[in-house]
């Protein structure tokens, strides 16, 4: 498998690096880069269509990647956030096949604003490895090629007889460790364009290694947002409204000041605080304080399902071939999807210190460089004073790209001169989360006299999810003229249909909603695949057979395909019910990964109880495998949750419940007691994978349950009773 | 008041005004131990769970007062890297956790339900494991939980002609 | 407190029909049936009927359920996560009622909690019964674990659990808990005033 992009493209030229050496006697070196100028622009013009938008690093400043340290470790500051996806052993696998240094050598960090090299975008769209495949390896490849030609000259040896092996450089039977070559080192030989390995001799990259952060998070060991700590710190807590549309009046605070600990009350024009010596006294002054809200009529769940309502808003067609379907031969049929919460154990929360002219934030964020400039915006400060801190996530899953909490923390802060950590309540995680936004789906079918489709359309209605988030650029809707986010799994993939066409709906909704992982795919797939399933059964088609009839034969075409026929091959699945189980199936492609789910579903109690699921996905080249896998098995668990458990409702005004249990959820119970993942290899290099596993679990139980009962479940979560 | 606690098997006192404190936070911010985790402070998530005198508690949702005189053990004192407990060598071995933020919560879970059931069924996994999990690692938990009871059993069996 | 005796006093002199009119039925589902409409009623009776507004009240019912699950709140639903009684009443073997529920409430979690916090045994199953189902239930030793008249009043006027109820703390939203439609020590005398005559289940 010859990797094309390996060589020639982006070159990392010379002058693009800065190299930082001699740092006292450890004989540290780092590597720095300034690659990828204007990358919004380019993952506009590139990547839109795909979503497979590329890692964005930060333009202005030198960027640290790699740290040698004394005894031959390699710290890589990683501009992306783990949070549970794997990405810390991904990257350390790449780096390592192309530094050539032993696995356990790499410790991977995130990068500060201070290190530079952040994200300018995110961490998210399921990127990470497939966006730092070639970059990172170019930048590793560098870093190695140095050390060969630096070590040949302290070997005192051409460099074309010299071998490069586990750290070393070696030749005549003599060989120098990394840090042995750096050390003393004041001036580097850059190569201009490093050659990358062969993908076939790599060591690391495919294998199925165990994740680099998995003792620190089975003993224990502080990682995360909310376990950061700064010497004096102190606690605050901001009172939050627990109406939609709430707007800070003012606030009486006699109260609240008498209370143990409290230390300062702040007031700010849009904001009301306490900061207080302990967790419990600043959360209980909170409670003592009353606030005056203005607050907008009481909203109700019914006004919310009548917005949501395709043929409200506005519209754009976001895939168009053929003709509108017309006439009474066409099936239609319509879904909904429910407001879903993120639910992430770990509550945002954040440690700020503004002190004398400089602020250190530490937090679980996913948008280092809009924390910054919003910390850095409210502070009247230039950016540079700010330095953003990220921690390891305690779950992701499209929260935490939106951080207001930094910026309350910074002015509690600043107001106390002392650190303040801030952490959100479990209620207003929940009460103030950006929600997954409900949808409403309108399908329509027509078949032909073989049975097969002649026109397929879905029609269907989004809150935000892309739209008005500091992450898209403002242009991006307008150049496609729908929320790059909502349209997520909504296009027919069966473009083999002579005529099909998918119409997005959007409207305003009166609280936020933003990302949630996957997307509109969750919703939007099981829509599509629940009617495809119900076109199969009219057509009398066994409903594989019936997806891959309609399914195009370029490139994406023909790995769906094969993900499709694995899967139907692998779970042997079958339409009849056996044993009071039945299977479904459904498909779908994200952000160019395409996965199939079949599932084994009985029913007992009018309790639908899913027993085994088996997922085909093709990533392209797994880096890790395993985490992969763990992947895929994630999201059919966090799939399963919101497909058949979740949902928040609109009561009164508030957004509710508040609290797990009430917000129901998928428990160890209700997971299945197997998972078999089978992973397809459609292209040599690492495609999407945090996401894509998402979309056909809601359609495939559905399926499964319309096989074991005769009722087709239009409605998520999906309820028999 | 003053509280007395032995916490993995160190004995501390710490002296607070409000008697009603969460165990969880005298742990976390006074004692500096970070490894027992806050989910939702209403004793819903399971991601505060520590033993309280070998009991399974959910330390957000525990008085530290009632902590006076008692032997906790949190994450931290279960095992490790050196002397790991068999559920987090388990743990190891599946590689479950993801995020990793339940996940002590849930091994503490567990490790009370392997002291009760040595070798717990599905139905008795599912009746007492009940934390939440968001990146959906449950299924790896399963896996665990019983190579967990494997290992420990294994262990017991090991150990038993030196201490009879 | 005042208006409470007042209320005890008239109960205890007026005819029938204007006890009858006084009853505000709960909207709990538990009282399947109303309060009975004759107008013949002792005053044990009355002291019956005081007695079975609070035992039928969903602070009690909820955990006397009809299956293995305790209930919670004032709509009685199934317990979150799937808690049930297990083997003694007490929860599962390593997740019990005392993972979460001290013996107070807690103001922090919202989390009630009371001495020996847990179910009442199947035996003693209250819900779906009518208040005169429950207190049959409550008195035949076949159902109620052998106890004698004497250690039922004990349980009804001293268990600090069973007395829970008239101080059942704040939930999880830091919102109080509703009581119970009669003051703790009305309750405490009415359930004296039945078993002191008699403790005689009024006909349906």
């Amino acid at each position: 498998m010859a990797d094309k992009e390996s060589s020639g493209n982006k070159k990392v030229s010379r002058r693009k690096f800065l190299v930082r050496g001699g740092l006292g006697t450890v004989g540290v070196l780092a590597i720095g880069t300034y690659l990828f100028r204007n990358p919004i622009r380019r993952a506009i013009l590139e990547k839109v269509n795909s979503m497979d938008i590329e890692y964005l690093g930060s333009t202005d400043n030198p960027m640290l990647w790699f740290e040698l340290g004394p005894a031959n470790e390699i710290i890589l500051h990683s501009p992306k956030i783990e949070m549970g996806q794997g990405t810390f052993t991904g990257l350390a696998q790449m780096a390592a096949d192309e530094l050539d240094v032993p696995f356990q050598n790499i410790k991977v960090v995130h990068a500060t604003t201070d290190t530079g090299n952040i994200d300018q975008f995110s961490t998210g769209g399921s990127t990470s490895i497939s966006g730092l495949w070639q970059p990172l390896r170019e930048l590793a490849a560098t870093f190695r090629e140095m050390m060969k030609l630096k070590g040949a000259e302290k070997l005192g040896v051409s460099v074309s007889d010299v071998t490069v092996a586990d750290g070393r450089v070696s030749a005549n039977g003599k060989s120098l460790f990394y840090s042995e070559i750096a050390e003393g080192v004041t001036s580097w030989t850059i190569p201009d364009a490093p050659v990358l390995k062969d993908i076939n001799t790599y060591r690391y990259v495919g294998k199925p290694l165990p994740r680099v952060d998995l003792e620190d998070k089975v003993y224990g060991t502080p990682m995360f947002g909310l376990d950061a700590e700064m010497p004096d710190m102190v606690f605050g807590a901001v009172v939050r409204p627990s109406k939609i549309g709430a707007k800070y009046i003012s606030a009486t605070t006699d109260k609240a000041e008498k209370m143990p600990g409290v230390l300062k009350i702040v007031k700010e024009d849009d904001f009301v605080a306490v900061v207080a010596e302990s967790y419990i006294e600043a959360e209980n002054a909170k409670q003592a304080i009353e606030v005056v809200w203005e607050t907008p009529d009481n909203l109700q769940q019914e006004e919310i399902v009548a917005m949501m309502t395709v043929g409200n808003g506005t519209s754009s067609i976001i895939q168009k071939q053929g003709d509108a379907l017309e006439g009474d031969a066409v099936v239609q049929m319509e879904f909904r999807s429910p407001i879903g919460a993120h639910a992430q154990i770990e509550p945002n929360g954040v440690v700020a210190s503004v002190v004398d002219d400089k602020a250190t934030i530490m937090i679980s964020t996913r948008v280092i460089g809009i924390t910054r400039k919003e910390v850095a915006s409210r502070l009247g400060w230039d950016e540079e004073q700010v330095n953003v801190v990220p921690t390891y996530l305690g779950g992701g899953f499209g929260r935490r790209l939106h951080t207001p909490h930094a910026v309350q923390a910074a002015v509690m802060s600043k107001a106390v001169g002392k650190p303040v950590k801030y952490i959100f309540s479990r209620e207003e995680e929940f009460q103030h989360d950006m929600f997954r936004p409900p949808t409403h789906h309108i399908l329509k079918g027509s078949l032909n006299e073989q049975g097969l489709l002649s026109g397929l359309e879905h029609h269907f209605v989004s809150g935000d999810v892309g739209n008005n988030s500091a992450l898209i650029p403002n242009v991006l809707p307008t150049i496609l003229g729908a929320d790059v986010g909502a349209i997520r799994g909504a296009f027919i993939q069966y473009t083999a249909v002579p005529n099909h066409r998918s119409v997005y709906w959007h409207v305003d909704l009166p609280f936020a909603t933003s990302w949630w992982r996957s997307l509109g795919l969750l919703a939007n797939t099981f829509a599509i695949e629940s009617f495809i399933d119900e076109m199969a059964l009219k057509a009398d088609k066994n409903p594989i057979e019936f997806r891959l009839a309609h399914i195009g034969d370029d490139e994406a075409g023909k790995r769906l395909k094969e993900v499709i026929r694995t899967a139907g091959e692998k779970s042997g699945y079958s339409e009849d019910v056996k044993d009071g189980k039945a299977m479904g199936f459904a498909a779908s492609v994200d952000a160019g990964t395409p996965c199939a789910h079949v599932v084994e579903v009985s029913v007992e109690d009018n309790e639908i109880k899913v027993h085994k699921v088996t997922v085909v996905l093709d990533p392209g080249l797994a880096v890790n495998p395993d985490q992969v896998r763990a992947q895929c098995e994630g999201c059919v668990i966090m799939g399963m949750s919101a497909v058949l458990f979740e949902q928040m409702k609109v009561v009164d005004g508030s957004l509710t419940p508040t609290i797990y249990g009430p917000y129901e959820m998928a428990l160890m119970k209700h997971a299945p007691k197997e998972i078999d993942v089978i992973l397809l290899q459609g292209k040599d290099k690492p495609g999407p994978v945090g996401e894509p596993p998402l979309g056909p679990i809601g359609a495939a139980i559905a399926n499964a349950v319309k096989r074991l009962t005769g009722k087709r479940l239009q409605s998520m979560p999906l309820k028999l009773t | 008041m003053k509280i007395s606690m032995q916490i993995n098997g160190q004995s501390h006192v710490v002296e607070l005004t409000d008697e009603y404190t969460p165990l969880l936070w005298v742990i976390r911010d006074m004692l500096g131990l970070k490894g027992t985790k806050f989910g939702c402070g209403k004793a819903a998530c399971g991601a505060c769970t520590l033993h309280v005198d070998g009991e399974a508690v959910r330390s957000c949702s525990y008085p530290v007062k009632f902590a006076d005189g008692k032997e906790i053990t949190t994450i931290e004192g279960l095992g490790d890297a050196t002397n790991p407990h068999p559920v987090q060598q388990a743990w190891i071995e599946e590689i479950v956790p993801q995020c990793g933020y339940c996940q002590p919560g849930f091994m503490m879970a567990t490790a009370a339900l392997l002291d009760k059931i040595p070798n717990p069924t599905d139905e008795e996994i599912d009746d007492n494991i009940i934390n939440v999990c968001r990146c959906g690692t449950y299924y790896r938990m399963r896996k665990a939980i019983h190579l967990a009871a494997e290992k420990q059993s294994a262990l017991k069996t090991t150990n038993e002609p030196t201490n009879s | 407190m005042k208006t409470k005796s007042y209320i005890l006093i008239l109960f205890l002199l007026m005819a029938g029909f204007v006890l009858a009119s006084m009853y505000t039925p709960s909207e709990s589902d538990y009282v399947s049936v109303p309060p009975s409409k004759k107008n013949s009623e002792t005053p044990s009776d009355v002291a019956f009927h005081k007695m079975m507004d609070v035992l039928t009240h969903p602070r009690c019912v909820n955990c006397h359920p009809n299956d293995h699950v305790p209930k919670q709140g004032i709509e009685g639903d199934p317990h979150d996560f799937g808690m049930s009684r297990g083997e003694n009443n007490l929860g599962f073997e390593a997740t019990k009622c005392t993972t979460c529920h001290q013996t107070e409430n807690n103001p922090y979690s919202g989390v009630p909690g009371a001495p020996h916090w847990s179910l009442a045994p199947h035996s003693m199953q209250w819900q779906g019964l009518d208040r005169f189902e429950i207190a049959a239930s409550m008195m035949d030793t076949e159902r109620n674990g052998g106890r004698t008249p004497e250690d039922i009043l004990h349980h009804l006027t001293e268990d600090k659990l069973v007395l829970w109820a008239f101080h059942p703390g704040v939930d999880a939203k830091g919102e109080p808990r509703e009581v119970p439609p009669v003051s703790k020590e009305d309750y405490i005398k009415a359930v004296e005033a039945w078993f002191e005559n008699g403790h005689v289940i009024p006909s349906n």
